[in-house]
């Protein structure tokens, strides 16, 4: 068991790969009542076209890492919230577009819940009538988002942007994407992306790192894996153009809802370059249009905007691009004023003090965020999978310099990588 | 867990926790009046004018910016109702001084802005600055307007209009779209004075400090003037239900909303309170209650089918989307449920788990600073002492049979459902 200390933030965690290939992390905070574990895949909406070893590449149906994700919860012997519940723990999972993630949270029978998560995932059980029965859930989940104008719009976006990279594709699939899926299906994909050597449990709270180590490697020397060839992901060459500039979807809201996004010419990059970027792109993006700056001001004062206008950037190895919109009544005017201020800062940069206070104010978020379990044992799988580690990222704010923002800011901002996705009442 | 230390000042209350656990000074400000038709949206613009820019601080880049400099303090408002009065909660989030090099204290300098933002405003010719009270009276009737944007709150916050049509709860707690109009900044600097003299004020401090601390520091930031602190006005939980209401709403919807109002008469300091949160959680409250169990896992009906507890107005929340054609089932099942625990069809296992889910929940409230204060803010809105440990052994002992008593109180008042505008 490895020992990572973090004197920075008053944080040490252990860590231990085991001979299964799975890796553990353990971060005790003293103190804390609650146990926060999670089980997490590399796995999510965009691994649609994949091989393993010399086996031929396969391509399945859109949303079958979130059916899976469903499915996991029934085992032979019922359903896995029961298990949970009775153990006193609440239990929870999400897909996202590149990892699945199981968790629970619970202050007492920490044993008896983690040997419960572990177990659960590691036991698929998919028959064709349960299988079968899912469908009618997932529809309704379905088209519970195609009534939420936020996640309309911002998909919207997504698929505005790419071409081929099935970033572009609804987490959930489509109603007739998901007819498609059957339990072959969903063994094959479970069998390749949920091997430990693909996987990664965190356990945060008050728990003790031995002890929690102790009762892992038990659990996996007890069960036998074949050890499994590289997982090979395909993807189609994303062009660097935007797909489409424009797109419209109504819907019935109060204001139109607008959304910018920028996409990067290239993706690509991993590890602390993937995550450097995307510290520098957060930090540019707040000094340039956060809630403090000019163009905010600007913006709310000409009644272009409101509170739930805002910016995020969202980056991985194969797609890259930044959000910037909220509720707007002209989002033509906006998208003008917004793109008249950004070419005057291209010019002219930004503001030497705008850019202290904004690493402040970020390297104030970061610590905040160490507060929380749930929100540490998540960006650090994030990070995880894409090669980095989320307790780099004090360190990156706090050696990004004015020029490095400068420089991300004219190369991110270039108005032929734009699409605008709106969201708008229907015509009567 | 540590528990609150208690002073006053003037006409606040102070609670502070002295805790080293935390990275961070969590604070929380509450100020609540009974909502009422005359006062409930002048008070809901008075934070959102607030925020725009203090004496001190004006203009409100600089405000903006005085909390990126106290390293991104968190600051935000909120209003919401709670039992029968309408509540303004603002927060400040700040980190604690030993995780960065600062030169000037944060918990003063975060106390010292919040303290200018309550009691110091900007004033111009006898009332807020103008521009900043046009602007906020357009965001907050964008706010009010945009409740239809997310169907699944639009639905439910119609439900509870409905179903409080002569309370009043049925009020938003942001108030009226067609009261915002009229109001002028030099009124609104009035119901502002007059909410500073009547609300029950409560502050908040969660972090490595102490009472005589934040005593000293409110004392040298806040101006206040000389009074006591006011009381919470007891909310009305009992209103016997005559007929079950039945209301269809059209709409461009992919998916159909529906929602049910039921009336449980208890109270937060009813002695049944501990038995109506085992009831709720037995019927909706998790992935192993009824709800979910029967309408989702057993008919495939719906993705979510849940339930929720007011329990300071007594009032429970069913909620679900389901296909347009499928009301009736829907409504048939979850009838069936609320009559299955009135008949005493609960199990051991349903007990034991739902104890179990709640129990967690009280003793992982306490890792969070402001889930702790939310908690203890409960026995200061109601007069209840309750502790979350007594609260915990409560409800271990609430027995099945106290349960079906909960639910021989429990009515039907409302159904409420949201569907597209094709007719059947």
């Amino acid at each position: 068991m490895q020992t990572l200390q973090y004197p920075n933030v008053q944080e040490t965690l252990y860590r231990e790969v085991l001979d299964n290939g799975l890796e553990v992390i353990v971060l005790p905070k003293e103190g804390f009542n609650k146990t926060y574990a999670t089980f997490a895949t590399k796995y999510g909406s965009v691994d649609n076209r994949f091989s393993v070893g010399n086996q031929a590449p396969v391509k399945v149906p859109d949303g079958i890492a979130h059916f899976l994700e469903h499915k996991m919860f029934e085992e032979p012997t019922g359903d896995i919230f029961a298990v949970f519940a009775s153990q006193g723990a609440s239990a929870n999972a999400f897909t996202s577009f590149d990892r699945t993630v199981y968790l629970f949270s619970a202050t007492e029978q920490i044993q008896a819940n983690l040997e419960t998560l572990i177990n659960f995932v590691q036991n698929p059980y998919f028959t064709d009538a349960n299988v079968e029965k899912e469908k009618g859930i997932i529809e309704q989940e379905i088209n519970m988002y195609r009534d939420n104008p936020d996640w309309r719009v911002y998909f919207g976006l997504i698929d505005a942007l790419y071409h081929e990279h099935p970033v572009h594709i609804d987490i959930a699939g489509t109603v007739e994407s998901i007819r498609q899926i059957d339990k072959e299906t969903l063994y094959r994909c479970y069998e390749t992306f949920y091997h430990p050597s693909n996987m990664l449990l965190f356990v945060v709270g008050g728990v003790k790192a031995d002890e929690v180590m102790e009762l892992v490697r038990a659990n996996q020397s007890a069960k036998s894996f074949e050890p499994q060839g590289a997982i090979e992901r395909y993807f189609e060459k994303e062009p660097s153009a935007v797909k489409i500039a424009r797109k419209v979807s109504e819907l019935p809201v109060s204001l139109p809802k607008c959304m910018m996004g920028f996409k990067e010419k290239q993706a690509g990059l991993t590890g602390a370059a993937l995550l450097r970027q995307e510290v520098t792109t957060k930090l540019m993006l707040d000094a340039l249009i956060g809630p403090s700056s000019k163009l905010f001001q600007q913006l709310y004062e000409n009644d272009l905007i409101s509170d739930s206008f805002g910016h995020e950037y969202n980056s991985s190895t194969g797609y890259a691009f930044s959000v910037i919109g909220g509720d707007t009544p002209d989002p033509d005017e906006l998208i003008n004023q917004i793109r008249a201020a950004v070419e005057q800062k291209l010019t002219g940069g930004i503001e030497p003090e705008a850019f202290e206070r904004s690493k402040r104010k970020k390297i104030g978020g970061y610590l905040r965020m160490l507060n929380s379990p749930e929100a540490i044992a998540g960006e650090f799988t994030r990070y995880r999978f894409r090669e980095s580690d989320m307790f780099d990222v004090l360190a990156f704010y706090e050696s990004c310099t004015l020029e490095d923002v400068n420089a991300r800011l004219r190369e991110h901002f270039d108005f032929n990588q734009l699409a605008v996705s709106i969201v708008k009442q229907p015509e009567k | 867990m540590t528990p609150f230390e208690r002073g006053r000042l003037q006409r606040i209350r102070l609670h502070v926790m002295p805790t080293k656990r935390f990275k961070t000074f969590a604070i929380s400000l509450f100020a609540g009046l009974p909502l009422d038709e005359a006062t409930v949206t002048p008070v809901a613009l008075i934070p959102f004018v607030l925020r725009r820019g203090t004496a001190n601080t004006p203009e409100t880049i600089a405000f903006r910016e005085k909390l990126d400099d106290l390293y991104g303090a968190g600051f935000g408002f909120d209003v919401y109702k709670r039992g029968d009065s309408q509540i303004v909660q603002f927060r400040m989030d700040v980190i604690n001084d030993r995780f960065v090099s600062s030169d000037t204290p944060l918990l003063a300098a975060s106390l010292q802005f919040l303290g200018d933002v309550l009691t110091d405003p900007l004033i111009e010719n006898n009332g807020f600055r103008q521009k900043y009270v046009d602007a906020e009276k357009t965001t907050l009737r964008k706010r009010l307007e945009a409740i239809v944007n997310d169907k699944i709150r639009y639905a439910a916050e119609r439900c509870l209009e409905e179903m409080c049509a002569d309370e009043p709860y049925r009020l938003h707690p942001l108030g009226r779209l067609d009261q915002i109009g009229a109001i002028a900044p030099a009124a609104l600097h009035e119901h502002y004075e007059q909410w500073l003299e009547n609300a029950a004020l409560d502050l908040y401090v969660v972090g490595d400090t102490s009472l005589e601390e934040v005593s000293r520091l409110v004392t040298e930031a806040f101006k206040l003037k000389e009074g006591t602190p006011s009381p919470y006005t007891k909310p009305d939980v009992n209103h016997p239900v005559k007929e079950v209401k039945n209301v269809i709403e059209r709409m461009e919807v992919s998916q159909g909303k529906l929602n049910m109002g039921l009336r449980t008469g208890i109270g937060y300091d009813d002695e049944a309170y501990p038995a109506s949160l085992m009831y709720n959680g037995i019927l909706g409250g998790y992935p192993h209650s009824k709800l979910f169990l029967n309408v989702r896992e057993k008919e495939s009906l719906a993705y979510y089918a849940a339930s929720r507890l007011d329990g300071h107005k007594g009032i429970c929340t069913i909620q679900s989307g389901i296909e347009f054609a499928n009301y009736d089932r829907a409504v048939a099942i979850i009838k069936e449920q609320l009559e299955s625990i009135k008949q005493g069809n609960l199990s051991e296992l349903e007990l034991s788990q739902t104890k179990a889910m709640i129990s967690n929940h009280l003793r992982e409230l306490q890792d969070s600073a402001y889930e702790m204060i939310a908690y203890d803010f409960n026995s200061v809105l109601t007069g209840k002492q309750r502790s979350a440990q007594q609260l915990l052994e409560q409800v271990q002992a609430v027995t099945a049979a106290d349960i079906v008593k909960v639910a021989e109180r429990v009515q039907l008042d409302t159904i409420y459902f949201l569907r597209d505008r094709k007719e059947a």
